[in-house]
């Protein structure tokens, strides 16, 4: 049985597995500075900022990523007529340097698919990050305030780490909900673990076993970044009371 | 332009209740699909949420691996693997369509998600509350009833909704097994015809439209009532 198994992990199925793995990186980094900003934006005294960032979070929020993946990286390609989406999307220096890179062979697909997953996991860290700021006592914002802290330091030292350290067990949720998202974008064209274990099957014919393997790697990889976010966790909560609120 | 939209006017029936063949499809299909699978999913939500608290170490075990195994697959995964186990009758010469393995794994994917809520919600209730009735004179069963679960609905209502339409979304998952919802609706429409090419960003936008609709609707409409205030876990998720 074990031998069966790991007869099914090929070096395409170990490819795939690098790929949800740094499309889940890279989607994590990107996500949450969109989900620091909007939560912000959201908060923001310009009327101006305030609605750009609601839209961003109720658009993406609100929009299933399934959509989203298929609308970046197959539709937006159909608005352009054929010679010029291939000019555009497929066929020059940028992207060909991109494909040499990452040994992709259609880069622009995981790009939109990057783009599709950052926007719908920002749009949710919004909220989540939001509601860390909205638990900040308001005289801790004050107190740095007359301590004479510009702006940017306020925002830089004690509202983003205060917010994200209160919020992330949510953040923690929604990006290991991210990770078990990038199994969709095998549905661009995406060569991920999934997309690879399912042209195992095709293969091998061997579907329950190659499937029953997916869900645990699945489970394994869920398992790592929910470890590694909780040492990370724990290190930006060194040294801090649990209950902040009596630190004010 | 006008051919765009000469398009979208002849798709939207499709989109909204699916192609004349095939009714119930497209928005209502995935509307009715994700209300049915939710309700449903509630139920079994209900006994992992107690089972998560209970006296014998066996029911709390399973409860808390199916929550945690369900909770750590990818819905695409999970409805592709019970498809294959429930499709093609290995297990007891059960061979269920496509359309029912949909929903069978929607409902366990629901009944998980929700379950990890109930549990919160339960946690929610205080113990002192508890120890009254029970003081009272009240059964275990009488208390559960009376006091855990109405308590706890209130506490978990706000977290309810935001899943309830997580989990409508995530329905659009379910294009993977050809059952055919609104996502599965547009992707047939536009078929594979390098003609209809043009019609893509805006099929793709009244479909992105039509669940942002409900989606945003759902969220408005049962905007959360003041409660009893929240357990973080429960604003949390």
């Amino acid at each position: 049985m074990i031998d069966a198994i790991s007869g099914l992990i090929t070096g395409d199925v170990l490819l795939g597995a690098g790929v949800t793995i740094v499309v889940t990186i890279l989607t994590s980094i990107v996500s949450f500075a969109l989900g620091v900003f909007a939560a912000l934006g959201r908060r923001s005294s310009s009327r101006m900022r305030r609605s750009m960032a609601g839209a961003f979070v109720e658009t993406f929020r609100n929009v299933p990523a399934l959509i989203l993946l298929i609308f970046f990286a197959f539709a937006i390609p159909n608005l352009f007529p054929v010679d010029l989406r291939r000019v555009i999307f497929f066929d020059n220096g940028f992207v060909d340097a991109l494909g040499a890179v990452t040994l992709l062979s259609i880069p622009y697909y995981a790009l939109a698919a990057i783009v599709a997953l950052s926007a719908n996991t920002g749009a949710h860290l919004a909220e989540v990050i939001g509601s860390g700021i909205d638990t900040i006592p308001s005289a801790r914002i004050e107190a740095a305030r007359s301590l004479g802290a510009s702006r940017r330091t306020l925002y830089r030292s004690v509202i983003v780490p205060d917010a994200v350290r209160t919020s992330f067990p949510g953040i923690t949720n929604r990006l290991v909900h991210n990770l078990k998202n990038t199994a969709l974008v095998g549905f661009v064209a995406v060569p991920d673990l999934f997309q690879e274990l399912q042209a195992t099957i095709t293969r091998t014919f061997q579907a329950t076993r190659t499937l029953i393997l997916a869900a645990v790697l699945y489970l394994i990889l869920a398992a790592l970044l929910e470890f590694v976010l909780g040492r990370f966790e724990h290190s930006i909560r060194r040294g801090r009371p649990n209950d902040r609120l009596i630190d004010v | 332009m006008s051919d765009q939209i000469d398009f979208i006017i002849r798709q939207i029936p499709n989109l909204l209740w699916g192609f004349p063949n095939n009714r119930p499809g497209g928005l209502l299909l995935s509307v009715l699909l994700s209300a049915g699978t939710i309700s449903a999913g509630f139920l079994l939500a209900t006994l992992l949420g107690f089972g998560h608290h209970s006296r014998w170490r066996v029911v709390r075990f399973l409860a808390r691996r199916l929550v945690w195994l369900i909770r750590g697959i990818p819905l695409i995964v999970l409805l592709v693997l019970l498809f294959q186990i429930l499709g093609s009758g290995i297990i007891f010469g059960i061979e269920l369509s496509a359309f029912w393995t949909a929903v069978v794994t929607l409902i366990l994917y629901a009944g998980a998600y929700q379950g990890d809520i109930v549990r919160a919600g339960i946690a929610a209730v205080p113990a002192q509350l508890l120890e009254d009735a029970r003081l009272l004179g009240a059964s275990r069963t009488t208390v559960a009833r009376t006091v855990t679960i109405p308590y706890a609905l209130r506490v978990m209502r706000p977290a309810l909704v935001t899943q309830a339409i997580t989990i409508f979304k995530d329905s659009s998952v379910v294009v993977v097994l050809g059952v055919v919802d609104l996502t599965t609706t547009a992707r047939i429409a536009l078929g594979s015809d390098i003609a209809n090419a043009p019609f893509w960003v805006a099929t793709y936008l009244t479909v992105g439209a039509m669940y942002w609709v409900v989606a945003f609707g759902l969220a408005k409409v049962v905007r959360p009532r003041r409660g009893p205030r929240l357990a973080p876990e429960v604003a949390i998720s």
